[in-house]
């Protein structure tokens, strides 16, 4: 600070030098021209400030402002773009998910369809086989019941002949058939 | 000793211009150079508004940057009143600064080397912030001579002083611009003399010695080219520091 | 069956790849955006900024230039309105001076003012 302020008086030194130099035409107050050139320097600055106030510093002032809200309005603009923007690509995202989800329901879908036909196709055949199935063993049920029925007097009559020729006698038709019963059930076949 | 002798005054004597016509009306060399001050500042804002373009050409840059320059500096200083006052600050600024660069050029007058033009500026700034003061606050305005927080004995003194400190607003004002447009003026003047001085009385060899003093002058250059836009500044940012006071009061 | 889930999480993989340069450009997008935003908002606190960087060196070639300047005019002033009243009153050469050291007072009081110590943010 101190430092400082002495450089400043030195430097304050250099006008009071040059004053102290012989007559300065600056303090000659007795030369007409030293009042009158103020009279025309305030002509000049009066002309000057109205030429200043009431249109250039309005223009400039206008053109700034202008500038200013031109580039508010960019900057708005590319707000309201981005904004946009923003916008349609969350749309497009929403799309394309739905888009996945409908597909993948549709799929399933599908998929469900079809093995429910499968297994619809696959109870129609079994119960046509199971059907068929039924009706051959009873077929067979009824071949071997009528097989079996024919075999009972061709057994009593083997019997009869077989026994007249061993002892030479009849059989009592009464004691052989409940013999032939019982052999026919132990051998499980009736 | 015979030859050129340094007349580092002489610069600053006044004389008619614009021939005749000049000189029935008293127009003198100084009013010349506020004239073509005047015209370069409105001709430099009819070229910089010649298109409002968006996007500001160079002189158009220019004159917005003096613009913005001027305006912020009321702002910043005297606050959102200031800008009643801005085309006011700017006149003078622009008027102030244009007449220290014109008068760098030889055979340009500088006017602002004027003790009287400078202290009727100075006195015009001062008056006006002292009326602004007065139509803001009316007689309150006194209150600004009367430093707050001091004993009441001390006043019979103070008051004196701070009314001192406040007249001599305008004086330093006008001084500072004028001496340092003086000081630069002279001493330019005075090596240039110096020149001519060596060489009329060594000849070849003082010729060669004047290298020494141009490339002082050549130095002086640059520092006047500074001191024309500082001083043009300090007057702008004085009076606005004035206004300041008038309209806040502290 | 089998192929299909894998088919869509390839185009889901392109997507996202998609996705991620389009969000590095709007991240860019939007930094670039914020600053134009800051540059038109803060322009001016910027500048200023600027400006009292550059007026530290300046202010003190200001400071030299005016001090011996304020210490000088206050005592001019002091002495011319002595003199005055001097005049005024016959009272020759006592008022002119009293008025010296008030003068000097003044004078300092400027000093004091231009360098700011005492108001502290004052520019002059």
């Amino acid at each position: 600070m101190i430092r400082r302020t002495a450089f400043a008086l030195v430097l304050s030194m250099v006008p009071a030098a040059a004053m102290a130099e012989g007559t300065m035409p600056q303090m000659d107050f007795q030369n007409p021209l030293t009042t009158a050139q103020l009279l025309w320097m305030v002509v000049i600055l009066v002309v000057l400030y109205f030429t200043l106030s009431r249109w250039g510093l309005p223009q400039i002032g206008s053109v700034l402002e202008r500038r200013e809200k031109q580039i508010a309005n960019d900057l708005a603009a590319a707000h309201t773009a981005k904004a946009e923007a923003d916008r349609a690509v969350a749309e497009l995202n929403a799309t394309m998910k739905q888009a996945r989800e409908k597909a993948q329901a549709d799929i399933a879908k599908a998929e469900a369809d079809a093995k429910a036909k499968a297994f619809a196709d696959a109870k129609v055949l079994n119960d046509k086989l199971d059907a068929q199935l039924e009706y051959s063993e009873k077929q067979i049920a009824e071949a071997r019941a009528t097989a079996l029925a024919a075999i009972k007097p061709v057994a009593a009559d083997v019997a009869t002949t077989l026994i007249t020729r061993l002892t030479g006698k009849i059989p009592d038709q009464a004691v052989l058939a409940p013999e032939i019963e019982a052999a026919f059930l132990a051998r499980k076949v009736a | 000793m015979a030859g050129p002798s340094i007349d580092a005054l002489g610069q600053f004597r006044l004389s008619t211009g614009l021939g005749p016509l000049g000189a029935a009306v008293n127009f003198t060399n100084s009013n010349e150079a506020m004239l073509a001050s005047a015209a370069i500042i409105v001709v430099l804002f009819v070229l910089g508004l010649r298109s409002r373009a968006i996007v500001p050409g160079r002189l158009q840059a220019l004159i917005e940057l003096l613009y913005e320059f001027v305006r912020n500096m009321c702002v910043d200083t005297i606050g959102e009143e200031g800008l009643r006052f801005f085309p006011l600050v700017f006149t003078l600024f622009s008027f102030i600064l244009l007449g220290n660069l014109l008068g760098l050029f030889p055979y340009f007058f500088a006017f602002t080397s004027h003790i009287a033009v400078t202290l009727s500026l100075a006195l015009f700034v001062f008056v006006f912030s002292t009326g602004v003061g007065f139509y803001t606050h009316g007689f309150r305005f006194f209150k600004f001579f009367v430093p707050e927080g001091v004993p009441v004995w001390l006043l019979p003194l103070l008051v004196p002083i701070e009314i001192i400190s406040y007249l001599s607003r305008p004086v330093s004002l006008s001084v500072r611009l004028f001496a340092n447009m003086t000081a630069g003026h002279v001493m330019w003047e005075v090596f240039a003399g110096f020149m001519l001085l060596l060489t009329a009385s060594f000849g070849i060899l003082g010729a060669f010695a004047s290298v020494v003093p141009l490339g002082l002058n050549v130095a002086l250059v640059a520092l006047e080219l500074l001191v024309a836009g500082l001083q043009a500044y300090v007057f702008a940012i004085l009076t606005c520091l004035y206004l300041h006071d008038a309209v806040h009061m502290h | 069956m089998g192929s299909n889930p894998s088919i869509t999480s390839v185009c889901y993989k392109g997507a996202e790849n998609r996705c991620m340069n389009e969000s590095r450009d709007k991240e860019t997008f939007e930094q670039r955006l914020a600053a134009a935003q800051d540059r038109v908002g803060l322009s001016r606190p910027k500048a200023n900024e600027a400006q009292s960087g550059a007026g530290a060196a300046q202010k003190a070639i200001n400071l030299a230039m005016r001090l011996g300047v304020e210490l000088v005019a206050a005592m001019v002033i002091a002495v011319v309105i002595g003199w005055g009243l001097d005049r005024l009153f016959h009272t020759k050469p006592w008022l002119m001076v009293l008025m010296v050291p008030v003068g000097m007072a003044a004078g300092l009081r400027n000093l004091v003012r231009a360098t700011g110590s005492k108001t502290g943010n004052r520019k002059d």
